[in-house]
């Protein structure tokens, strides 16, 4: 980090406020699952909340005012089902206005949608949805920027389920071949696919071993823990060293509302009026719990 | 003759192809289901016969392959899942290791078409071309929920593979009445007779065809409707069949991109066939990636829409 650029004009988040952040983010997909009439793949954006905060607050370098910066940090949702989880960090990040995204998701010629288009949504770096392609991708950009000598970090995010595809390991491959030290991954690692849970049908385990045979930086982390995350974010390896770093962070889908957590009904699917309450009250519950 | 169109009943064709492949499953020892984590359909099957039922987890490619390993054995292997996903991520394992071998492997999905608002990640608008491209494929596309079931039944009959599309297949429109139409792989179904012009579709579209032909009814044009369920091998003579008796005047209406589907194998018919029109249109996706809509809206903007087949067909029937 000390040798890139700095982009960001916001100030350094103690953990207290991304914490605030990362409830607020909830607070915000919650309200669009109970307002948009179409599923939203809620499970997936709670088990993320934490960890996009800490990226998107804390750990990326990026301006939203200078998007196309050749300095600034690439983010790949490579689970992009998480689309408004991305979308609404964003916005809280100041690229994107909240209300717009509320107003206009998934309604005909929408910039936000199901899944993000880099195309229809300036400061998208990768169109994704179809799993298994976020990191070749992301390993394109770690290239190219060593190949120009640019300091910038490239981060991945994936789902557990989604490193079944083996584009996922071919790319782990080359970005060791590689030596891209400048390429973090971020596995949510919540236990559940869109209809199984992990180790029912699908065996991911021994699954930090998978990712350390393979030459990765392994890290393992409560991705629910955001100091945790911070430290990790803060403890990254020089994006010069030569080992690509994974963050396996331990999750649980739809966390932070009771009825939704480890529930495969909640993948994707929408709250009425009524289950909007009732989720926003079991949010402000976790609160409690912890400010007590 | 067919005609009885009743916007009345829907029926979710993924529980018919749920509920069909588990009947199979009892009259077949051999039959398989395999999915790369979309096997929702696949539940009551799952329960009757769990040995006989495998989730790859997230991994289309070996969905395929492991459907051809079992093929090779003497199994029946039916792949459920996504088609974006299916038909591109593993299309050379359905080339190299099914289609190849001429193995009897089933690919049933859904997501073909503008459908499920999931963007272009999401959309199978190509999947058509590059499965008739595949020597040995047989191409399916359907859109009554209860011939969904039916084509999986005819389908075990086949020694080779065979590709099923299916729209959203949450709820679909019941097109025709059991047992009034003659529905075999092959042959391309009379929705609806007429003699001025004639519009061919498959799967999505063919309500809207029908609609758009019971609305130039009203104004007393006498519109055919074929729907061409299956591209591959087509059903030419029907093709030659309908140039004659309905003037030479075609509209091909599909949800696939509007070059390299059914128009281009129509086209294709007639080149071959040395067959002249007075007038053809296609009406299909043009070259976009086509963003977020609901399925009805995407139709419209990408101009294929009720109000563009009604047009496309009035010009065709103004073409001396
Ligand atoms: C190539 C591909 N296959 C299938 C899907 C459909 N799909 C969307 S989300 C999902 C489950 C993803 O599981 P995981 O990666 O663990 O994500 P999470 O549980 O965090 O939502 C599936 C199978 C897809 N989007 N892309």
């Amino acid at each position: 980090m000390s040798t890139s650029i700095s982009l960001s004009s916001e100030p350094k988040h103690t953990v207290a406020e991304l914490e605030d952040l990362a409830y607020e983010l909830r607070e915000k997909l919650l309200y669009l699952c109970g307002t948009y009439e179409g599923a939203v793949h809620i499970g997936g954006d709670l088990s993320l909340a934490d960890m996009l905060t800490a990226l998107y607050h804390y750990g990326l370098n990026v301006d939203p005012d200078d998007i196309s910066n050749p300095h600034r940090d690439r983010f790949i949702l490579s689970k992009g089902h998480a689309a408004v989880c991305m979308y609404i960090s964003m916005a809280m990040r100041g690229f994107f206005d909240f209300d717009d995204i509320v107003a206009t998701y998934g309604q005909l010629g929408s910039a936000y949608g199901m899944h993000p288009c880099k195309v229809q949504l300036r400061g998208v770096e990768a169109s994704t949805g179809s799993l298994g392609h976020g990191l070749p991708i992301a390993v394109g950009m770690a290239k190219s920027a060593r190949q120009k000598g640019e300091k910038h970090r490239v981060f991945c995010v994936l789902g557990d389920g989604e490193t079944g595809e083996g584009s996922v390991w071919e790319a782990a491959m080359a970005a060791r071949s590689s030596q891209l030290g400048n390429l973090i991954a971020f596995v949510d690692r919540n236990h559940q696919l869109m209809t199984s849970f992990s180790e029912d049908r699908v065996v991911l385990e021994p699954y930090l071993g998978k990712w350390a045979s393979f030459g990765w930086n392994v890290v393992s982390v409560d991705g629910h823990n955001m100091q945790d995350l911070v430290n990790i974010i803060d403890n990254l390896p020089s994006s010069d060293s030569t080992r690509p770093t994974v963050v396996i962070c331990e999750t649980i889908k739809g966390k932070g509302v009771d009825f939704m957590e480890r529930n495969i009904a909640w993948h994707a699917g929408s709250l009425g009026a009524a289950d909007l309450e009732r989720a926003m009250a079991a949010l402000e519950s976790t609160r409690k719990v912890v400010s007590a | 003759m067919p005609v009885t169109f009743t916007f009345g009943e829907w029926l979710s064709a993924r529980s018919v192809i749920g509920s069909t492949l588990a009947e199979l499953g009892g009259e077949y020892d051999n039959l398989w289901t395999i999915t790369p984590e979309i096997g929702a359909t696949l539940g009551e099957f799952r329960a009757l016969y769990p040995d006989r039922f495998l989730d790859v987890g997230i991994a289309e490619q070996v969905s395929i392959g492991v459907a051809a390993g079992l093929a090779y054995e003497g199994n029946i292997p039916v792949v459920s899942g996504m088609l974006p996903f299916l038909s591109m991520r593993a299309l050379e394992q359905i080339r190299s290791d099914v289609c190849y071998p001429n193995l009897p492997v089933k690919i049933i999905g859904t997501h073909g078409g503008l459908v499920g608002n999931g963007g272009s990640t999401h959309y199978a608008v190509e999947d058509l071309a590059l499965m008739c491209a595949l020597t040995n494929m047989t191409v399916t596309s359907i859109a009554d929920p209860l011939m969904a079931g039916d084509i999986l039944r005819q389908s075990m009959k086949m020694s080779g593979p065979i590709y099923i599309r299916l729209g959203v297949g949450k709820s679909d429109m019941v097109l025709y009445e059991p047992g009034q139409h003659d529905i075999q792989i092959g042959k391309g179904i009379v929705a609806r007779d007429g003699y001025d012009a004639t519009i061919f579709t498959h799967g999505t579209t063919v309500a809207q065809a029908l609609e758009a032909a019971e609305t130039l009814g009203a104004l007393g044009h006498s519109i055919r409707v074929i729907d061409m369920f299956t591209l591959k091998p087509i059903d030419a003579d029907l093709i030659e069949r309908c140039a004659k008796e309905t003037g030479g005047r075609f509209v091909v209406l599909e949800d696939h991109l509007a070059y390299g589907g059914l128009a281009s194998r129509i086209a294709d018919v007639l080149v071959d066939r040395n067959i002249n029109l007075t007038a053809f249109e296609r009406l299909g996706i043009p070259q976009v990636y086509a963003g977020f809509g609901g399925d009805e809206e995407l139709r419209d903007k990408y101009g294929y829409g009720l109000t563009s087949t009604i047009s496309a067909i009035m010009r065709v029937l103004a073409t001396k």
